[in-house]
């Protein structure tokens, strides 16, 4: 792999370069530790030394909200929504954030086939960047380097002075034709340590969520928990979704669409006369945990949390999915005897 | 990205325009809707699987299909009144529209129950969905063994579809009980909790199987009833209830531990869930 080198100086030249070519979103500061991916209107406004933004990419690929139709009650009629395709660079992604965006492929891949995320995803070029861990970052425990260039179809590597820049795909290369940067020669720094781990390989995370269903942690866990849901909010893998209509004021026309919803709501499991499934904090709080670690998982073998440590960070009763995790690895192994 | 080309997809969140061709009262909480599909397309369901229906500006809905595949050129929908969909949908008639979407989920298993005798157990509103493969049985009754109602129901002015309850009474080749919870003055039949009809069945244990269907609450002691009586595990199928939203797999909302019940159920054999802890 050609490895090029993008000086500090330059960056600004190589952002309007990209968005010479398509839509650019980027990293924007929005407060004093806040970032948002938003339309690169100007080159400088392109942040790519960030901890972490505050939602993840998939808020383009599966929106907030979301026309599923629109209808006219006069008529009775509906007509199908306009699905743009994204068509853009996604400048500065975090390695877990891409990660999350390929776990999101394969939930809206599988079965059938979902037309409305994937027309979504379609023409998405990604440049990613390595991040620092800071104190919430994780994704080291879940098999995700902060260099790691799964995805990206350009890479860029943070250096004191600038960033090692690897072309990886054919629409990586396609972005640099006519940008001609000097060869990079002297290799890539280390990638930063993290601060935050699951003390369990990866491999292992099904087998202590396996002996982990009836655990004081999660009653322990839901004495804090105020079941506001910030933790689904926030997580790139989140994918669950409400549908609701909306009329306009003259009650001629409206849409049916569909919103961000969170298992961690006790409406979530409700169903018509008002039986609750998962009628206790503390059910709803392993359900989470079990959609990260262990149910999906087992299916693709992969953990479906990318450890970017947005619910923990994001959490107002200061409550840590690492922690849980932690606690239940202690226990299994204290109770199971591991095979020689 | 995978190869698929997105203008090849199916639109998922589609409805087709439905006519409701029929409006029957059940009961002062329950209505029977007949829906013929455009053209009058079959729906091509299975009995235990359910549609979304929808009514712009209103919402979306699953419900189950009360009418065999064999009654063709229309399906049938029983719907009680519970909450702001169906309130509205009660004030609908005849000839007016409905968006519909499905049939979804995994119905009976028609091969695991073809030539044994099937034993039905309903309770309350389960009767909607199992009358579906109540029918079934009755128009293709040389493929099964004998056909074993158990219907339970709070009360006897709540019983659902009386005409049929009586004709199935009446019907030689099926042997219909019935008991309510707590009778009327008029009541002539049998009272007690649903469970209570278990033990008096004359089965012919390695070769029944049977399907349960009713509120959350009634599984547990059904099944308890069941095994007693030694019917094995895998002769047990049950339709559980979740808010399907979407149908498909995406929403969330009807998960059972690891299962979605749009995709998996919502009719299960009893050796599928019996591991999933949320399922009864």
């Amino acid at each position: 792999m050609v490895q090029f080198f993008l000086e500090s100086d330059r960056v600004t030249e190589f952002v309007t370069h990209l968005m010479d070519q398509k839509p650019v979103y980027a990293p924007h500061r929005k407060g004093r530790q806040s970032f948002a991916f938003d339309l690169c209107a100007n080159a400088a406004d392109a942040v790519l030394d960030y901890p972490r933004v505050m939602q993840s990419v998939k808020k383009f690929f599966l929106p907030p909200r979301e026309e599923l139709l629109s209808f006219n009650l006069k008529e009775n009629s509906f007509a199908a929504p306009a699905i743009d395709p994204a068509n853009a660079v996604f400048l500065g992604v975090h390695a877990y954030d891409l990660a999350a965006v390929h776990r999101l492929d394969h939930n809206f891949s599988k079965g059938q086939p979902e037309k409305n995320y994937l027309a979504r995803r379609e023409g998405a070029v990604f440049v990613g960047v390595s991040f620092e861990p800071d104190a919430f970052h994780f994704s080291g425990s879940v098999g995700i380097d902060p260099q790691s260039t799964r995805g990206s179809d350009i890479f860029l590597t943070r250096l004191l002075d600038g960033y090692v820049l690897e072309v990886l795909t054919p629409a990586g290369e396609a972005l640099m034709t006519g940008f001609d940067l000097p060869p990079h020669e002297a290799g890539k720094p280390a990638a930063g340590h993290f601060q935050q781990h699951i003390f369990v390989p990866q491999d292992k995370l099904s087998s202590v969520m396996a002996a982990s269903y009836n655990n004081e942690v999660w009653a322990e866990t839901s004495a804090k928990c105020v079941g506001c849901g910030t933790c689904n909010l926030v997580c790139p893998t989140c994918y669950c979704f409400n549908v609701e209509e909306n009329v306009d004021i003259t009650v001629t026309e409206g849409n049916r669409e569909r919103s961000w919803d969170g298992c961690m709501l006790r409406t979530f499991s409700e169903v018509a006369g008002g039986e609750v499934f998962r009628e206790k904090v503390a059910d709803r709080q392993r359900h989470r945990v079990f959609r990260k670690f262990k149910y999906i998982s087992d299916e693709t073998g992969e953990p479906w949390c990318v450890g970017c440590g947005r619910c923990t960070a994001s959490c107002t009763a200061g409550i840590s999915i690492v922690n849980i995790v932690n606690k239940l690895v202690a226990d299994y192994e204290s109770t199971v005897v591991a095979p020689i | 990205m995978n190869n698929n080309s997105p203008v090849e997809l199916k639109d998922l969140y589609l409805p087709v325009m439905a006519e409701i061709k029929d409006v029957k009262e059940l009961t002062p909480m329950e209505t029977l809707y007949t829906v013929e599909l455009p053209d009058g397309a079959e729906l091509g369901h299975t009995p235990g699987q359910f549609v979304e229906l929808s009514m712009f500006g209103v919402g979306e809905a699953p419900f189950s299909i009360s009418s065999s595949p064999t009654r063709r050129g229309v399906f049938e929908l029983g719907i009680r009144k519970v909450g702001m969909l169906t309130e509205v949908l009660a004030g609908y008639e005849v000839g007016q529209k409905v968006g519909i979407r499905g049939p979804f989920g995994n119905g009976i298993d028609l091969e695991a129950f073809k030539g044994k005798d099937v034993l039905i157990v309903a309770g309350g509103i389960g009767l909607v969905p199992m009358r579906s493969m109540i029918n079934y049985v009755i128009d293709n009754r040389d493929q099964f063994g004998r056909l074993i109602i158990c219907y339970g129901s709070r009360s006897d002015t709540e019983l659902l579809f009386t005409d049929e309850l009586a004709a199935w009474e009446k019907d030689p080749k099926v042997e219909y009980h019935v008991t309510v919870d707590r009778g009327s003055e008029d009541w002539q039949g049998k009272t007690g909790v649903i469970t209570t009809l278990i033990p008096g069945l004359d089965l012919d244990l390695a070769n029944t199987a049977c399907c349960v269907c009713g509120p959350p609450i009634m599984y547990r002691f059904v099944l308890m009833a069941l095994k007693s009586r030694g019917l094995s595990d895998d002769n047990i199928y049950m339709s559980l209830e979740r808010r399907m939203k979407c149908g498909v797999g995406k929403c969330g909302h009807c998960q059972i531990n690891s299962s979605y019940v749009c995709q998996d159920g919502p009719v299960y054999c009893y050796t599928d869930i019996k591991s999933l802890q949320e399922a009864l």
